[in-house]
């Protein structure tokens, strides 16, 4: 490398301390940017377990309704008849579904509750513990909420006032909103005060019948509403979306902000500092290309070393904050990898801007004066 | 104007406008020769730095023009400037100015790269010049490891490495003690005469006028009249040339204050022979003020 070339990095590591710190800067605003778009990532996956796990492609509820989980929806048992009679229908999954707040050791937490037939399926796809709920008051918990409250397999806990008996935990059931607990539908209806009734019945088409066509026989059932499962799960994500994106993206914009102004100022003053050369450089005959990258460098390289850091750290931290609070996935993908290392080199391309001006506007005479 | 490496015709300087105008440098001429060393002098504030700025090519007089090699520096783009500073001109400073992440070389060597050489070349030069100066043991030091003098050679070398037809130094010992001052003076002065360069220095120190060919006393942003100065080598006072009382002593003329010195002096001349002080050189001119 040519010694022009060279000057930025050589001012750069001349001071080792501000180097650390705005490197620092930089890591931590894109860690926290993965972070937050990571756990918005997790959070979402959370949302669509359920459904994509269990049977079925499309998800049939009461006329109106297309949204999954906090949905309210209820079809009779003539209408779950209909719909498993409905041609092109290799099998349709009834199953309950109800937003509760349990109280485990005084501390209230909502759940999902959802009651399904063991002869049919709906229930837990891949076990931790125990078995699977067969019959009365037995219940399937998921592993990451029974941690959290120190419940094991044979515990008895209350849920709306009668006994259950844990006798299995669920893997891949956690949310930090919505962890599952599973029953027997039958013991769901009676607890619920409900007789024969479910909320959605989920259905595989046969083989060579198209979604569409299977949809389209689906909604001839009166008063009944069949909808893609990955539809049904996109609307769940737009209505909670809209809870935690807003906060979440805002969180994204402060870190954005904050990396920025730390580069910026640390640029800047180290800029400053060297102001003297630079009017040198600028005397002897530098033009001010060379220098604007002298300074963008800098900025450059303080961005890039940054923006690795920060992702291998979201790695750690990520590790960290689901080791210790299981219910929190964070799913770290490509995509918002790649975009939060963007937008460290965006934060230090703006934090460079101010010192890129003041090089600009340096008078070469102004060093003869001091 | 081939025989002058520089030409200054008739340049005024004036900062601000209106009733905030102040001249700094009203209608000065100069031509400086090749090889030729002329110092200005001249208090605080009198336009040196102005004047230098202008010649420098950092500046763009108000009125007049500046000749540097063929080229009317004032008629020419700003953005033809900086290569014209790059190529032609080398800049020393009070306070030397190196770049402090840069080592002794890669500083004199990056001005030779700023100019097209390659790095190697460019270090290559650098270091036969630094070596040159006395810097060879140097090289890979970092400016903060050097002595004031050996900073200022350095800087004499970035100065020099572009093999510039003119070099502008404002105040370069003033950062110095003297003798090492001086040491810098001289090996300036060396190079000037050695190599045909022109030097134009600026400086408050009284000690580098025996190095000039020609000193120039500015006030007021203008030349003022230029006096011969001598030494009484009796009582060692300086003296203007013309209105001293004289005497001629083994083919020479001396200059004194008094008929007293005069007739001391006449006594016995051989006793005050070395502290004689006539300017040797025949351009050169010499006015004595108490300064600041
Ligand atoms: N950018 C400027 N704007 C307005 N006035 C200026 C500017 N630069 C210099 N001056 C004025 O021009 C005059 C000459 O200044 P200059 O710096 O050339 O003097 P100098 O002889 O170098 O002084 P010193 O010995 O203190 O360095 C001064 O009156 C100064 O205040
Ligand atoms: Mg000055």
């Amino acid at each position: 490398m040519s010694i022009k070339q060279s000057l930025g990095y050589r001012n750069l590591i001349q001071e080792k301390t501000r180097f650390a710190l705005s490197m620092s800067g930089i890591t931590l605003a894109v860690m926290l940017i993965l972070l937050l778009n990571s756990l918005l990532a997790g959070l979402y996956e959370q949302f669509g377990s359920y459904l994509r796990h269990t049977p079925g492609s499309v998800v049939v509820s009461q006329a109106g309704i297309n949204n999954f989980i906090g949905a309210t929806s209820t079809l009779s048992s003539s209408t779950v008849d209909a719909i498993s009679e409905t041609e092109g229908v290799s099998s349709a999954i009834p199953i309950l579904s109800q937003f509760i707040i349990l109280e485990l050791h005084d501390k209230k937490q909502p759940a999902y509750l959802i009651g399904y037939d063991p002869s049919i399926g709906g229930g837990p796809w891949q076990l931790a513990a125990g078995r699977e709920a067969l019959t009365g008051n037995e219940v399937v918990f998921d592993r990451t909420l029974a941690n959290r409250h120190q419940i094991k397999v044979n515990d008895t806990f209350n849920i709306l006032g009668q006994q259950f008996t844990v006798v299995g935990l669920s893997d891949e059931t956690a949310s930090w909103m919505t962890s599952y607990v599973f029953m027997p539908k039958s013991t769901m209806e009676s607890l619920l005060g409900l007789t024969g009734d479910s909320s959605f019945v989920l259905v595989t088409a046969k083989a060579g019948v198209t979604p569409q066509k299977l949809i389209e026989n689906l909604n001839a059932v009166f008063g009944t509403q069949a909808t893609p499962e990955d539809t049904v799960i996109a609307n769940d994500l737009n209505l909670f979306a809209r809870f935690f994106s807003a906060p979440l993206q805002l969180m994204v914009g402060i870190a954005f902000l904050i990396g920025t102004l730390i580069v910026g100022l640390i640029i800047y003053t180290a800029t400053a500092e060297h102001q003297q050369e630079y009017g040198v450089l600028k005397a002897v005959g530098t033009h001010n290309a060379l220098l604007y990258k002298t300074v963008a460098i800098q900025s450059l390289i303080v961005a890039s070393l940054g923006s690795l850091a920060g992702v291998a750290l979201t790695f750690g931290v990520a590790r960290l904050i689901m080791s210790i609070r299981p219910q929190f996935l964070i799913r770290i993908e490509p995509t918002p990898m790649v975009e939060a290392m963007l937008a460290g080199m965006v934060m230090a391309l703006l934090g460079a801007f101010f010192s890129i001006r003041m090089v600009t506007r340096l008078a070469p005479a102004e060093v003869f004066r001091k | 104007m081939t025989n002058f490496a520089l030409q200054v015709n008739g340049i005024t300087k004036r900062y601000g406008s209106g009733t905030t105008e102040v001249a700094a440098i009203s209608d000065i001429s100069l031509t400086v020769a090749q090889g030729e060393i002329v110092l200005i002098m001249g208090p605080s504030g009198s336009g040196k730095t102005t004047l230098l700025l202008m010649v420098g090519a950092l500046l763009k007089p108000t009125e007049g023009s500046i000749w540097l090699d063929g080229l009317d520096l004032t008629s020419l783009n700003e953005r033809a400037l900086p290569d014209i500073r790059l190529r032609q001109l080398g800049f020393i400073f009070q306070d030397f100015k190196l770049l402090s992440a840069l080592t002794v070389l890669d500083n004199v060597a990056i001005v030779a790269e700023l100019a097209g050489m390659t790095t190697k070349a460019a270090r290559r030069k650098a270091a036969d010049l630094l070596t040159e100066l006395g810097l060879g043991e140097r090289l890979t030091f970092l400016p903060e490891k050097l002595s004031g003098g050996e900073k200022q050679r350095v800087a004499v070398a970035r100065a020099l490495i572009n093999e510039p037809r003119i070099i502008l130094a404002d105040e370069p010992t003033a950062n110095l003690d003297s003798k090492i001052g001086l040491q810098i003076m001289r090996l300036l002065r060396h190079i000037a005469k050695e190599q045909g360069r022109s030097l134009i220095i600026v400086s408050h120190d009284q000690r580098i006028k025996d190095i000039a060919d020609r000193v120039l006393w500015l006030e007021d942003g203008r030349f003022k009249d230029m006096v011969t100065m001598v030494t009484d080598p009796v009582c060692g006072m300086a003296l203007e040339r013309d209105k001293a009382t004289s005497a001629v002593w083994d083919g020479q003329a001396f200059y004194f204050c008094s008929e007293g010195c005069r007739h001391e002096f006449l006594d016995n001349p051989a006793r005050f022979q070395t502290h004689q002080d006539v300017i040797s050189s025949p351009s050169a001119i010499h006015q004595e003020h108490s300064l600041d």
